[in-house]
């Protein structure tokens, strides 16, 4: 044991993992989720959704009225005056609002990564936040007055392999002035995905709540022609589930939890019973929007399949098997409920088949389709490199849960590349593939031949913010 | 709960009647060791120990024993040499070496958290540790140049200074990863030089990256420049002739990188990756086929060398001097077969009992398929010597005295009927010349054998039945009537010839007898014998000329020309030139012999064996030919 100690760290066995943690913080930052933890654990320790509340308080004794963001979804409730905002954009899962952007990574890694320190701001929200006096968590203004709350822990962002030079400096700008980070490093999803899943080089189909991007890794290192990103994703779904029942006969009302005070049940079919619950405020459309995604969410989980193949769901013949199949049944938050067959696997057809969409305001694109981003990813890279791609091809992001998908990927993969070897990565545990950027970057920031990779406070203070781009390629 | 309650509850005797002190002290006398578990747990088994709990008081003993203080841990700061700025100090935990442990308890005061502890430590000593992954960092070296090197030796018309210069940057950034270096390759020319560098700033974001480049360069492009300038740097540091093996190996392959064929072989690759379903299935099939083939090819090779093996002759270390006259090679021909027959029956034999040539190898050849099967009795038949085999006709068959094994094995085979020997041409020959033969060679045997003029002769009967000299289609069928036809070409010009002479003859004693004649009946006429024979002879040597002429003219012709001077047609009329014939002998016979008639026979024998010295003479051949039979022997008994 007394020689076990004495074992130098050079000589440490460092064949079986290669880890050498340095306490990094990882942050991953998505339209739907933002996911916060600290490199080394498999998990990210903070999830919250990137929607934060905006309360109006208007000033009782003056007329100016301030807005108080208060972020979590446990704050996320039915209140009066109160918005609910996403600081990323949908279009491009890129930060938008940088200065929610800013409040909500400091409420995640500050306020709930960190320990308590004796420095009042935080005491104090971390104090909130733990109260139950319906005001839900605070922003801390004062952030700045403090000692830099990061100094100790190097910190990992993820980004859109899209994302621009810009927003890239203003990350690091925020972590190096406002946080005081020791060292950072950016890198982008798909590369995160692919080191999830135990590959350097990979083909990434990401397919996530705002977007779906299929990339093609090369050793660590993103191909940017290949980089392949439409909207087909959990939203585009979501408006397509929202299509299906507006043209559901009957109509499918939405009406989301909080608004159900009770309900009896109904049979199938059968029009609701439930009391809906009265608020003495009004609620914020955007509240709504967000509560009714959740429930379109829950649909999706239960009741959305897709159709696994061979060949399209809309085949002659299809269809009709489908119908002879056991439906699902979908009981709204109201009581009203329906079995539904051969359409739960119709509104899930348009990420392949760009004639199966259903009409969308956003329009759809034969481009759009998965097939064609993966044949148009591959076509941007080099010959050589395509057989191997497709022998790793690492599916991930939280949509891709969806029932069947892999099967169907599998199958659209075969009927493209008949006599390939094609395999899929796609991991079994639901958290892994929702979170697999943010591991992929736990892994990476807890590797020990990373650590000549951060990009150290000093070389940002000689070099400025330009320092991200020529590192972090 | 004891047992003593619950049997009290369920009312069953209590067949232990002693009170419950009594019993307690009993039980904790009978088991002191259970430890581990609750009194009320230990009463539950009653008077029944309870059986499974391990005994374990030793290992708790021990435990308690051999304990040591808990290691410290130290949030301890360390480096990575492999950075490039060595200001980065991070800190991981690490277990407190002894030294050290001491070192810092002094020091460190209770409030203090061990990462204070630590950057005190790391602020007195200075001497941090270096990461032990410092050590993986590898490099790629890529070539350098100067600027005069580049201006003696690299300068390239398609190539500026500055895009080999942007080139090697981003082969280096990249470790001559080619797929990125082509993926982030974006130069843009004429960009002064500070713009240059916005842009290259702006133009990684993929958003901004549609400014089209000025030149679209390939991969192959890239490689090319790159390798040509590594190749040159190469030569400029160590010039060509002093290179180690490896270095010049490198050098030539750097510089004889030819794009073109890489080129190429992407496409096919990008060919074979967009094939379809069936394809790749035809190519998988192939495949398979292809091995299958190539495995069945070494079978057949390693039976191949196997039966060469067991026909190769023993290498002798004999003189052979003895041999080398004409009879000792006979007699070494002679020791040959025997010692080839006595040979190869044993093998034969052998093989044939086992079924298997390779019965040697009994593991290389499992008796997998019929058609393997079927195959190694073919060639257990060919060892066999029965090479009856599709197609050849001239294929030999065995003679028919052999061992009566050998006949068994005979019979064994599937006999083909009359047909289907006809259909795969299986023919049995007596005896045939070793080694493959053509047939038109047979052909051309018949004909070359034959003096010129008979050739020449032979050719034109040939032309004039409209038949071409050189067969276009020598099947066996064919050749066998080819060989007919010329054997009946060749007797006919014996016979055509000897009526030729034969009628000469007639007519030259036609006139001899008419000259006789007129002496006795006209005695007035004395000079007109002589004029007569004179004529007979000039008519006769007039119609040699003549009937040659026919013979090259064609049969028909030929004919109606004797047919003009003779008055008689003897190709139609055998029989009857037959009795001329024997009348004409007999007639010489009665007139005795003339003087001339011998000069003409004799010339002519001696032309006959000029042209066929194997037959015995002009006359039995024709004899043979005109007795209408083909018989050596009924031309000789008719000569007779």
């Amino acid at each position: 044991m007394a020689a076990q100690q004495s074992l130098p760290n050079t000589q440490a066995p460092l064949d079986v993992y290669g880890g050498d943690e340095v306490s990094a913080l990882v942050l991953d930052a998505g339209y739907c989720h933002t996911r916060a933890g600290f490199a080394g654990e498999d998990v990210p320790k903070s999830v919250l959704p990137s929607f934060y509340g905006s309360l109006k308080t208007s000033n009782p004794d003056s007329t100016t009225t301030t807005y108080r963001e208060i972020f979590g979804d446990e704050c996320l409730y039915p209140r009066a005056d109160f918005e609910v905002k996403n600081y990323m954009s949908r279009s491009e899962s890129v930060v938008e609002d940088w200065d929610a952007a800013t409040k909500l990574w400091e409420h995640m890694l500050i306020s709930r990564l960190q320990p308590d320190r004796e420095s009042p701001p935080i005491i104090r929200s971390s104090a909130k936040e733990g109260t139950a006096d319906g005001e839900g968590d605070v922003a801390m203004e004062d952030v700045e007055v403090q000692e830099k709350p990061l100094a100790e822990n190097p910190l990992l962002m993820t980004e859109a392999p899209w994302n621009s030079g810009k927003a890239r400096e203003k990350a690091i700008e925020i972590a190096m002035e406002n946080w005081g980070c020791p060292a950072f490093w950016m890198t982008r999803t798909p590369v995160c995905a692919a080191f999830a899943a135990g590959k350097a080089s990979a083909l990434v189909i990401d397919v996530g709540g705002a977007n779906t991007s299929v990339t093609a890794i090369h050793d660590g290192m993103i191909l940017k022609r290949s980089i392949q990103k439409s909207q087909i994703g959990g939203l585009w779904l979501s408006q397509q589930i929202r299509t299906m029942w507006d043209n559901n006969e009957p109509k499918v009302n939405v009406v989301p939890y909080f608004m159900i005070e009770n309900k009896t049940p109904v049979d199938a079919g059968a029009p609701a019973q439930a009391r809906l619950r009265k608020y003495p405020f009004e609620i914020t459309s955007s509240y709504r929007a967000y509560e009714e995604e959740r429930l379109l969410t829950e649909f999706k989980e239960s009741v959305v399949e897709v159709w696994r193949g061979p060949g399209r769901y809309l085949n002659p013949g299809n269809e009709e098997l489908v119908k002879t199949q056991p439906g699902r049944v979908f009981e709204m938050p109201d009581g009203w409920n329906q079995m539904w067959r051969e359409q739960r696997y119709r509104v899930s057809e348009g990420m392949w088949d760009e004639n199966a969409a259903l009409p969308n305001p956003d329009g759809n694109a034969k481009a759009q389709t998965i097939p064609e981003m993966i044949k148009a990813c591959l076509n941007a890279v080099d010959v050589d490199l395509r057989p191997n791609l497709l022998g790793n091809v690492v599916v991930t992001g939280g949509t891709s849960l969806l029932n069947g998908f892999n099967d169907r990927l599998n199958n659209e993969l075969m009927a493209m590349h008949p006599g390939m070897k094609i395999k899929l990565h796609a991991a079994g545990l639901t958290t892994e593939r929702r979170f697999g950027a943010w591991i992929g970057g736990s892994i990476l920031a807890s590797l020990g031949t990373f650590h000549q990779m951060w990009i150290s406070r000093k070389e940002y203070e000689e070099n400025g913010v330009g320092i991200v781009e020529k590192r972090c390629k | 709960m004891a047992s003593h309650d619950i049997r009290d509850v369920l009312n069953l005797p209590s067949d232990n009647a002693g009170p419950r002190p009594n019993k307690k002290q009993k039980t904790s006398a009978a088991r002191p060791n259970l430890k581990g578990l609750a009194r009320e747990v230990q009463s539950l088994g009653g008077d029944n120990p309870i059986a499974i709990v391990p005994e374990i008081a030793t290992f708790k003993k021990r435990r308690f024993g051999s304990r040591k203080p808990a290691a410290r841990w130290d949030m301890s700061p360390f480096r990575n040499s492999a950075r490039s700025d060595q200001s980065l100090l991070l800190r991981h935990w690490r277990k407190e070496t002894e030294d050290q442990s001491r070192a810092t308890s002094q020091p460190q005061s209770d409030g203090q958290t061990p990462g204070d502890s630590g950057m005190e430590g790391t602020k007195k000593t200075d001497v941090t540790e270096d990461s032990g992954f410092a050590k993986f960092n590898v490099q790629v070296d890529v070539p350098q140049y100067s600027e005069d090197q580049y201006a003696s030796n690299l300068v390239n018309d398609d190539w500026t200074k500055d895009e080999t210069d942007y080139l090697f940057e981003l082969a280096k950034d990249f470790d001559l990863r080619w797929p990125l270096i082509w993926d982030r390759y974006e130069y843009s020319p004429q960009l002064p030089e500070d713009m240059k560098e916005e842009n290259e700033a702006d133009g990684t974001d993929p958003s901004i990256a549609l400014i089209p480049a000025p030149k679209s360069r390939t991969m192959e492009d890239l490689k090319k420049r790159y390798y040509e300038v590594a190749a040159k740097m190469m030569a400029v540091q160590k010039p060509v002739q002093y290179m180690t093996q490896a270095e010049f190996s490198l050098h030539e392959t750097m510089a004889n990188f030819n794009p073109a064929s890489e080129l190429a072989r992407k496409k096919f690759a990008q060919d074979s990756l967009s094939r379809s379903t069936d394809e790749a299935r035809e190519e998988e099939q192939l495949l398979i086929e292809v091995r299958r083939i190539v495995a069945r090819q070494q079978k057949l090779n390693q039976d191949r060398q196997d039966l060469y093996r067991r026909l190769d002759f023993p290498p002798t270390e004999q003189d052979i001097t003895s041999f080398k006259s004409s009879a000792g090679l006979s007699t070494l021909l002679q020791n040959l077969a025997t010692a080839d027959r006595s040979k190869k029956r044993k093998p034969i034999l052998d093989t044939n009992g086992a079924n298997t040539p390779g019965s040697a190898q009994p593991s290389a050849h499992p008796n997998s398929t019929p058609v393997t099967e079927s195959r190694r009795e073919s060639i257990a038949a060919s060892t066999g010597g029965h090479r009856d085999s599709i197609g050849g006709g001239e294929r030999p068959e065995r003679p028919t005295k052999k061992g009566s094994q050998q006949q068994q094995q005979q019979q064994e085979r599937r006999k083909l009927t009359e047909q289907e020997e006809k259909i795969y041409g299986v023919s049995h020959h007596d005896r045939l010349p070793s080694g493959p033969t053509f047939r038109y060679e047979r052909i051309n045997k018949i004909l070359t054998t034959k003096s010129n003029a008979q050739h020449q002769r032979i050719t034109n009967t040939l032309a004039e039945l409209d038949i071409p000299s050189r067969l276009t289609m020598p099947t066996r069928n064919v050749v066998e009537g080819m060989e007919k036809l010329l054997n009946s070409i060749g007797v006919l010009l014996e016979i055509r010839k000897l009526s030729d002479k034969i009628d000469a003859e007639i007519r030259v004693e036609q006139a001899k007898n008419t000259d006789r004649k007129k002496p006795t009946g006209i005695a007035a006429s004395g000079s007109e014998p002589a004029n007569t024979s004179a004529e007979g002879s000039s008519e006769s040597m007039s119609a040699k000329p003549s009937e040659t002429m026919n013979l090259t003219n064609g049969e028909k012709v030929g004919s109606s020309s004797t047919d003009k001077s003779n008055g008689e047609d003897r190709p139609a009329s055998k029989p009857v030139t037959d009795k001329d014939i024997n009348g004409t002998e007999k007639h010489e016979l009665i007139n005795g012999n003339e003087p001339e008639n011998p000069a003409q026979d004799k010339a002519e024998t001696s032309e006959d064996k000029n042209t066929r010295p194997q037959s015995s003479g002009g006359h039995k051949r024709s004899a043979s030919v005109l007795s209408g039979a083909s018989d050596d022997k009924s031309a000789k008994r008719l000569k007779k």
